[in-house]
């Protein structure tokens, strides 16, 4: 936790304590041990994902060892046709990170376009935007995949994370427009207007920034609600089975009845890692938050009841200045 | 203001409230209620099923409907003959206790079973197989086996004759053992027999309706049953769960006393349960389904016999089993029949199993002598063409999945590449009525005889398919396979009724499709079939397979029922 | 009042829009429903050539007519609430499925996500408040809960609570062995036993979300000056919290919440199939499996309706709450 050292004195002097604690030049973010648990975790899944696949075994080498714990030869034991889980892991979140980072780029940008552009502009732009945003709400996003993914024979990572970005953008957008319409009427917006801002010029600067964190936050939420959305399809059948995700290890073992048969090394890795990952990702969300909003930082409700003097207080201060 | 008094998160939480309170008012109590639901499932002579349904269930008792609720055939409404398909046996009479057949085939005599009476009391008699069949004749909607009715009388309460208007030898097993046979005074004022879902139906079979619910039906004992003392299980109650796992938590709890899953490590779930037992008839056979003929517009390698027969002795069917059968897989036949049941059938004894070990030497014998040359990445080519075939499968089968998984490595080592695909039941089953794919694994399935006439006639006969991009028969000949030859031979064997004349047609046929292989056999399916015998014994084993024991079959489970002894 | 004609004419166009690709939808999915059926019901008994011919006069499916044709009965039909006919539960009509299921789930789902989100947004106020409290240590808890894939949570749960520990039941909507459906003391509670571990689950993992957007938008406001005036002038902290700070915080969650209600149908698809509950959501799967054009058109209508109603009420409401929304410039 951010621990502030505020005096009773005047808050100018607590900004000098944040300043003291930035790390390096250049990384603006302060270190605090959720962002280096967020980090770290994040990390390492990536590590996984990109140098994993090159040092396991094949995972899809059969073998007449099946649902073996873990051993020597395999480290997180075999699944029911003797493939080898690690291997498969390493696969999987490569895959799943794939998903992720497709969907998050791609939803996010066309989020922020339908979103803030058009609630900025107003007049018709905004309501045809409105209007595009609410049918797409609206289209039921399962049937849409299995249409949509019909057309391909084989269902590979991209095209299951293209129709997940093509379906989770529209909620997004409609928070970025609400808020959006809240912040083109305060105050300083309306300075800039009559200061002669160009608009495009206003939005980038004026606008944009008070909306990072919730950018940033639907960012991280659409890169869960990805990696989430393809597990979900994959337990039921409907994702890229063929490929190695989370999701699809947890259909197969699901399928084997892992669990139930007591074999805990191929259900629970990859839910494990999918949550950490989540809960990595949300570590890091708190931090920028705390960055992008000084305010966060010191501006608690503790650092005010530093200000607070009681009684005694004010009245030695009062005798003193008179 | 509205809301100028209240702060925004009680509104927030009054909205929730109304929305919540709105919900729930609407919501009324689910299902249409039935009779008295007390005494159930865990009471005395009363035995809980699942028979595959997943998902809400609908009312619907109408036998001749495709949505019917599956006990309607054979526990509340009975055939005339019962057809054992676990053994070769004769049929066993139920409602019909004599039939003949006049010279050509043409007409049909039936004699009825004296004695029995309908759930409602009235007594059965010819009359109503005459109206059965009357009813099936007139209206093409519920004419499903396609019989040539021309027409159906009761000369007497005793006697009932059916005509057709062409020798329909091959309809028996159709007419007798799977006919639903309906009560004239009830259906007379059903309206569309087709439409109706004849909530409360009126049968002659062991149990009749008791209540109804969106996910659960029970069945009780029908009093006015033909034979007496039975059935011993007073009350069935069927459930529906949604998956394989569901079924097996409710099996190892001791919920359910009946089912058939396959579930993956079943002796280990059952290892400790002493009430727990299950019992294998293997029955669909397992096949790598090939688009065979040039001539009806296939592509690939599969088209060369060489390479389907290659196949044939690449692949491991030892590991196979043990992988993606679970070791419950039984051997399979050539000649797509089953080794066990259908020996009489089988003409070269040299053709009745399938090799069990790989043979990679004979296969890699067969892909030289046909000119296909292996690359430098270990897998063949011909003229330019790689020895690379798709396969499918549908994504919820993980025992195919498997196998394609340990098809690939094995074939891979004679130089044949695979390339497994997983697609929705609804794009695999597309593919294989239009023909448009290379390689499908599938079963060959379930005849309502043991007549090879039902494995042979929709899987090989060029009448049962169609040219690469028009629609196949259904469940017919996906492989496209046409051959003159068993045209003949089957056409020579359904116009007649002698076996022995139909062993040698057969003959013929096996000796083609051995050569040509258009359905590559791998194994047997098993069919599991697990039982609680802690409230009912009496269930089909491997020794005594008096009828087909699995839950979802339709016939049979009027059998096993009737067969069921209370434990004590 | 000519805003309030704007929206509402706004929300019939994107109707219209939905209920048109409703309409393609199903028919651009590859495979001929009675195709599907045949071959399903092959997989359970023989099945005899002319079934083809039989099924097809069965449901009278009729793809000779040009698409318009059926696209303008189509509207019509809906115009005069006739759903039409299911293939997959012939010859029950769409209604009728829908009657059955709906309620279950709605009445889960629904409440599930209402006692989420109430309970998020309290739980999320407290910490933004109390920043730096143990309330605040709950958050990264409740996060990592929402980022557990939901079927895997479920699954989990109901292996230790159900089967190991025996405290909750496998499967179903209530006991269906000791009850009788109707409004009796015995049916409503085996109900709610019933869908005590479903709905658990429901809010373990959706509470985190609630929370944490709740929170971030109070860390925010309590940021403004407006705060630190209210602060200043003495207002009772929890007049604070409540009036101002929670009420200008809790904006972005109700237009979240507003999406989500409508979204109860599609997402109930998976805790019904984990928890064998007979809800709307596995008569949708069953109804994409076979190919069932009039089922799913009929539930997606559900799901089109309800999530355009969300969206119109929370449209209307911003205005209400928010009345910055109603300036514009």
């Amino acid at each position: 936790m951010a621990t502030t050292t505020t005096s009773s004195s005047a808050p100018a002097g607590s900004a000098a304590a944040p300043r003291a604690r930035r790390a390096r030049r250049g990384l603006p973010v302060a270190r605090t041990p959720k962002l280096v648990t967020g980090v770290v975790i994040g990390a390492l899944i990536v590590l996984l994902a990109v140098v994993g696949p090159f040092v396991v075994q094949d995972p899809s080498r059969v073998s007449d060892v099946g649902l073996a714990g873990p051993s020597g030869a395999h480290w997180l034991g075999t699944t029911q046709t003797g493939q080898d889980v690690l291997a498969q892991l390493a696969y999987a979140t490569r895959g799943s990170l794939t998903v992720g980072a497709i969907v998050g780029v791609v939803a996010l940008a066309l989020s922020a376009f339908f979103g803030i552009v058009g609630a900025y502009a107003g007049g018709w732009l905004d309501e045809g935007f409105s209007l595009f945003t609410n049918v797409v709400l609206v289209i039921p996003g399962l049937p849409l995949v299995i249409v949509i993914s019909s057309y391909v024979p084989n269902k590979s990572i991209w095209l299951v994370a293209l129709v997940l970005s093509l379906t989770s953008w529209a909620g997004s957008a409609r928070v970025l427009r609400g808020w959006t319409l809240s912040l083109r009427n305060r105050d300083y917006v309306a300075a800039s207007r009559v200061a002669g801002e160009k608009r495009w010029r206003i939005l980038l600067v004026e606008i944009l920034p008070n909306l990072v964190p919730l950018l940033a936050s639907q960012m991280v939420f659409a890169v869960i609600f990805a990696i989430l959305g393809e597990a979900g399809l994959s337990f039921l059948g409907l994702g890229a089975s063929g490929s190695f995700t989370w999701g699809t290890m947890l259909y197969f073992a699901q399928n084997g009845l892992a669990l139930r048969l007591g074999a805990w090394w191929w259900f629970i890795p990859p839910g494990l890692l999918l949550a950490l990952f989540g809960a990595a990702l949300s570590l890091i969300n708190f931090s920028i938050d705390e960055v992008v909003n000084p305010k966060l930082r010191q501006q608690t409700r503790g650092a005010r009841k530093g200000w607070r003097m009681t009684r005694q207080q004010l009245a030695r201060a009062e005798e003193e200045t008179r | 203001m509205l809301f100028s008094s209240r702060p925004s998160r009680r509104a927030a939480t009054v909205l929730a409230a109304a929305a919540a309170t709105t919900l729930v008012l609407t919501s009324c109590g689910s299902g249409s209620s039935g009779g008295g639901g007390g005494g159930g499932g865990a009471a005395k002579g009363s035995i809980t099923i699942f028979n595959g349904s997943t998902g809400t269930l609908t009312r619907n008792f109408n036998p001749f409907s495709p949505s019917l609720l599956q006990p309607t055939l054979g526990v509340i409404y009975e055939p005339l003959y019962y057809y054992n398909l676990a053994t070769t046996s004769d049929p066993v009479p139920m409602l019909g206790t004599g039939y003949t057949w006049n010279a050509d085939g043409t007409q049909l005599t039936i004699t009825a079973r004296q004695g029995a009476k309908w759930s409602d009391g009235q007594a059965f008699t010819a009359k109503d197989i005459a109206y059965t069949f009357d009813l099936i004749g007139k209206t093409p909607s519920i004419n499903a086996s396609g019989l040539k009715i021309v027409s159906s009388v009761a000369t007497d309460d005793q006697t009932a004759v059916l005509t057709f208007s062409e020798p329909s030898y091959t309809s028996e097993a159709f007419i007798l053992g799977n006919t639903p046979i309906i009560a004239q005074h009830q259906w007379e004022g059903l309206g569309d027999p087709a439409k109706t879902t004849n909530e409360d139906p009126v049968g002659t079979g062991p149990y009749k309706v008791k209540s109804f619910a969106s996910t659960s039906y029970e069945l009780t004992k029908n009093d006015q049953y033909w034979q007496s003392g039975k059935p011993e299980v007073t009350n069935l109650r069927y459930i529906s769960l949604a998956t394989a796992d569901a079924a097996s938590a409710a099996l190892t709890a001791g919920q359910v006393d009946w089912m058939s899953s396959f579930l993956p490590g079943l002796e280990q779930l059952l290892g400790k349960q002493k009430d727990l037992t299950y019992v294998n008839t293997p029955a669909l056979t397992a096949s790598i389904f090939t688009c065979s003929s040039v001539a009806l517009g296939c592509s690939g390698p599969q088209t060369d016999p060489a390479v389907r027969q290659a196949m044939y002795y690449a692949v491991d069917r030892a590991q196979l089993n043990k992988l993606a059968g679970g070791g419950f897989a039984a051997t399979a036949s050539p000649t797509m029949l089953l080794p066990d049941r259908d020996q009489q059938w089988i003409a070269d004894p040299a053709n009745t199993t399938v090799p069990q070990s790989p043979d990679a030497a004979k296969a890699e014998q067969l892909l030289d002598a046909a000119g296909w040359v292996k690359g430098s990445d270990g897998i063949r080519s011909k003229d330019g063409q790689r020895l690379s075939m798709t396969i499918q499968t549908v994504t919820g089968y993980s025992d195919f999945i498997s196998l394609n998984d340990a098809m690939t490595q094995e074939m891979k080592a004679v130089g044949i590449e695979l390339k497994p695909s997983q697609l929705s039941y609804n794009e695999y089953n597309n593919n294989q009525v239009q023909g448009t794919y290379q390689l499908s694994l599938d079963s060959i399935g379930l005849g309502p005889s043991s007549n090879p006439y039902y494995t042979y006639q929709p899987r090989y006969t060029t009448a049962a398919t169609a040219k690469v991009g028009e629609a196949a028969q259904t469940s017919g000949n996906y492989a496209r396979y046409s051959n003159p030859v068993v045209d003949q031979a089957i056409a020579t064997a359904a116009a007649t009724n002698d076996a022995d004349v139909q062993k040698q047609q057969y003959a013929t046929v096996q000796q083609q499709i051995i050569q040509d292989m258009p359905y590559v056999p791998i194994y047997v399916n098993s069919t599991l079939t697990e039982f609680n015998t802690s409230r009912a014994t009496g269930w089909p084993t491997n020794d005594d397979k008096y009828a087909f024991p699995a839950s979802w079959k339709s016939w049979d489970n009027g059998q096993v029922l009737l067969h069921l002894k209370l434990a004590d | 009042m000519r805003y309030l004609a704007w929206k509402i004419g706004f929300y019939v166009i994107a109707l219209w829009a939905a209920l048109t690709l409703n309409f393609f939808i199903p028919r651009w999915m590859p495979g001929d429903p009675v195709d599907i059926l045949i071959a399903k019901l092959a997989q359970h008994g023989p099945v005899a050539p002319a079934t083809r011919r039989s099924i097809e006069a069965l449901l009278g499916t009729d793809s000779s007519q040009p698409l318009w044709q059926q696209y303008a009965q189509y509207l019509h039909n809906l115009a005069t609430g006739n759903l039409g006919v299911s293939v997959t539960f012939f010859p029950s009509s769409v209604g009728q499925i829908i009657a059955q299921t709906l309620p279950w789930t709605i009445g889960l789902i629904g409440l599930a996500t209402v006692i989420s989100f109430v309970l998020g947004i309290g739980l999320g106020t407290a910490a933004g408040w109390k920043r730096g409290s143990w309330i605040d240590n709950l958050i990264p808890v409740t996060t990592m809960l929402q980022s557990v894939p939901y079927f895997w949570l479920a699954l989990i749960l109901l292996f230790v609570l159900g089967s190991t520990f025996s405290l909750f039941p496998l499967n179903g909507g209530y006991d269906v062995y000791g009850t009788t459906p109707g409004w009796n003391s015995g049916f409503i509670g085996s109900v709610a036993y019933y869908g005590a571990l479903p709905a658990l689950t429901i809010v373990l993992s959706s509470v985190g979300g609630w929370m944490l957007g709740m929170r971030n938008m109070m860390v925010s406001t309590l940021s403004e000056d407006y705060m630190v005036t209210a602060e200043a002038k003495g207002l009772r902290p929890l007049r604070i919290m409540r009036r101002y700070a929670s009420r200008n915080a809790v904006l972005p969650s109700i237009s979240g919440f507003a999406i989500s209600l409508g979204f109860v149908v599609a997402g109930s698809i998976v805790t019904e199939a984990v928890f064998s509950y007979p809800g709307i959501g596995s008569a949708l799967l069953q109804a994409v499996t076979s190919n069932d054009y009039a089922l799913m058109q009929g539930i997606f209508l559900i799901i089109t309706v309800s999530v355009l109603a969300a969206n119109l009420l929370v449209d209307l409401l911003y205005t209400v709450i928010d009345p910055r929304t109603r300036a514009r410039a």
